[in-house]
């Protein structure tokens, strides 16, 4: 087995493509999935074989989810009857789950940054508390969530946008703290230093001279909390009613319902629940890699 | 919580100055700490005590009827000391709960690490194409977990895709049931888990290879170590810190798992996906045994700190022996 340098490397290079190839394929899969099934027609949804790329593609699941479009058959009788439409209202989720989680991101990452900040310039918490606010986000959510109800009813809480923003603001502060403190220890000391000796005031130094450093850390922070709450869906199922439905809850509606399995419908609320999500990600996919590894990777 | 001595940064020289400063952070600090702190306060500890309570004093939804006001919870339930934990700590099914939620954590834990630094092994140099192999490999982690299990039924349906692509490769029709059927249920729901995962063990795999420093590796390339050795004997121990964090990061949120279990099973076919998240929701929410859910929360609370505890114990410590590693040369880091 003797193979030129060259060789090895072609050979590794084959397999690298092959193996990058065969993930991407089970990656992309699923996505092909649902958007392909969304624009599927009813007699489609659970054929045998399965329909790939519908020849005979349709907006109509789009339509009578997003647009509230009923669906009408004539029945034996001869009379018009609907026989789909719309279960609940996706867009009053949309508004809660934008509000919802735009608000409770907002002060979690104002706060949460100001904290980090202030801990690594001054050190007003000391490492054993950053590792005990981490803790917040590393107990299941489920332990706690019945008490909660119970006194979010007596506190006129539930079902109410500020009852989860309270609590995504708790559950989302730890990773808002050490994601932005991981950005802000890489500004060096020096800049803030020089900017003392020119007399700038402290608020000059920060809005002038760290601020602009750390904008992109702060906005990847921002984004990967946003994912976070508007993906969450334990919390929101049961603190949530009628008033504050947000898109996961209402996407596990459809699963429940009485008209059976409605896979076209699904696939198409699933697209709308994830394009947001995906834009996002994409925009902050370079900044994802520094804030997840909380100090534990260097540069 | 009390002052940090950490605070104390301006021990010696006692000028006005310095003790203005030192004043100053001080405000900061309250300031910046106070809306968490009252949200602890008047939210999170409330809801501790009540869970006590209930753990406690037997809750009866038949007692409460009609009534769901606050105090007809405290109406509806009595005293009975000691006997609902050790009604939990006898309870065979909790206990099967607690083993299948380990199970599931530690596979899709292992599956999403295995998975996520081969990637990363084979994506850290630079080759034509990886811009665009980075992008669709975190794209499962953009996707809503809700919407994984639903698109997961689809996939996994009788007459879907899966069956389809198997029943080509095997030349026979193919029916199998994934998720319908206990023994293989929670390993699919596993499956959909490291499907949604990997990309975050994967994100933070090539960001510890980036970073790692060359110069190990050149020394042992010219001692005549051979690829193999260099990985495990230089790339892998340099590596530990972010490989803990990658495998305890995710075990961690693996043990909360709760919207593809529930989303998609609730705990069935039989009990084949009760896991802890889905137990406790069934007594707490289903049965409205709250005070059951209460004792079966607070030894599940019990049990994930003493695993928490450990884990923090282990990343303070690799951040420590990083920190001094980086502090020996200051001219990088």
């Amino acid at each position: 087995m003797s193979m030129t340098k060259s060789q090895r490397r072609h050979t590794f290079s084959a397999f690298r493509y092959l193996v990058l190839t065969v993930w991407l394929t089970i990656v992309a899969f699923p996505m092909f999935w649902m958007v392909s099934t969304s624009f599927k027609p009813d007699r489609e949804w659970f054929a045998w074989p399965p329909v790939y790329i519908s020849e005979n593609a349709t907006l109509q699941n789009y339509l009578v989810v997003w647009a509230d479009v009923s669906e009408y058959a004539v029945d034996e009788t001869g009379n018009l009857e609907t026989v789909a439409q719309s279960l609940q209202r996706p867009w009053t989720a949309l508004g809660n789950s934008a509000l919802i989680s735009v608000i409770s991101t907002t002060l979690t990452v104002l706060f949460g940054s100001v904290l980090a900040y202030g801990v690594s310039r001054y050190g007003i918490l000391s490492e054993g508390r950053m590792f005990q606010l981490l803790m917040l986000r590393m107990v299941p959510p489920i332990v706690l969530i019945a008490p909660i109800s119970i006194w979010y009813s007596a506190l006129g809480l539930l079902d109410s946008i500020t009852g989860l923003v309270m609590l995504y603001f708790l559950t989302t502060l730890p990773y808002a703290v050490w994601m932005s403190k991981s950005f802000i220890d890489e500004v060096p000391r020096e800049m803030e230093q020089a900017a003392e000796i020119l007399g700038a005031s402290r608020m000059r130094t920060i809005w002038e001279v760290v601020l602009p450093l750390v904008r992109s850390g702060l906005v990847a922070t921002f984004l990967f909390i946003l994912i976070l709450t508007w993906s969450e869906y334990l919390l929101a199922l049961l603190l949530s009613k009628t008033a504050v439905v947000t898109l996961p809850v209402e996407l596990s509606k459809y699963q429940g319902s009485t008209e059976g399995r409605i896979y076209g419908r699904q696939a198409a609320l699933s697209v709308g629940i994830t394009l947001p999500l995906i834009v996002v990600g994409l925009i902050i996919r370079k900044h994802l890699a520094r804030g997840f590894s909380f100090g534990m990777v260097r540069r | 919580m009390t002052a940090d001595a950490t605070i104390d940064t301006t021990p010696a020289a006692g000028s006005k100055r310095e003790r203005t400063r030192a004043q100053g952070i001080r405000r900061f600090k309250w300031a910046v700490l106070t809306p968490f702190l009252a949200l602890m306060l008047f939210i999170l500890m409330p809801a501790l005590l009540l869970q006590g309570y209930f753990s406690f004093f037997a809750f009866s939804i038949f007692d409460a009827g009609e009534n769901t006001g606050f105090s007809s919870y405290f109406e509806a339930s009595e005293w009975v000391g000691l006997d609902l934990w050790s009604d939990a700590l006898s309870d065979a099914k909790f206990g099967l709960a607690i083993i299948r939620s380990l199970l599931f954590a530690t596979g899709v834990t292992v599956g999403c690490f295995i998975i996520g630094f081969a990637l990363a092994l084979l994506m850290y140099r630079p080759f034509r194409g990886q811009g665009i192999y980075y992008i669709f490999f975190i794209l499962p982690m953009l996707t809503v977990p809700i919407v994984i299990a639903y698109t997961g039924e689809m996939i996994l349906y009788q007459n879907g895709p899966l069956n389809d692509i198997l029943s080509i490769i095997t030349q026979t029709r193919v029916e199998a049931q994934f998720l319908y059927k206990q023994e293989v249920a929670l390993t699919s729901i596993a499956f959909l888990e490291i499907w949604n995962w990997t990309p975050f063990s994967f994100i933070i795999m090539m960001a510890g290879l980036a970073s790692l420093p060359k110069e190990p590796q050149e020394a042992a390339q010219i001692l005549g170590a051979n690829k193999w050795r260099i990985f495990w004997e230089v790339q892998v121990p340099l590596l530990r810190p972010v490989i803990l964090l990658a495998l305890i990061l995710r075990f961690l949120e693996s043990m909360a798992e709760f919207p593809k279990t529930w989303g998609l099973l609730q705990g069935g076919p039989g009990s084949a996906t009760e896991t802890v998240p889905v137990y406790i929701f069934i007594n707490a929410w289903q049965f409205f045994d709250i005070s059951y859910g209460a004792v079966l929360s607070y030894l599940i609370l019990f049990m994930m700190a003493g695993i928490v505890l450990s884990a923090i114990w282990l990343l303070r410590r690799e951040k420590k022996s990083l920190d001094a590693m980086y502090e020996s040369k200051p001219q990088e880091g």
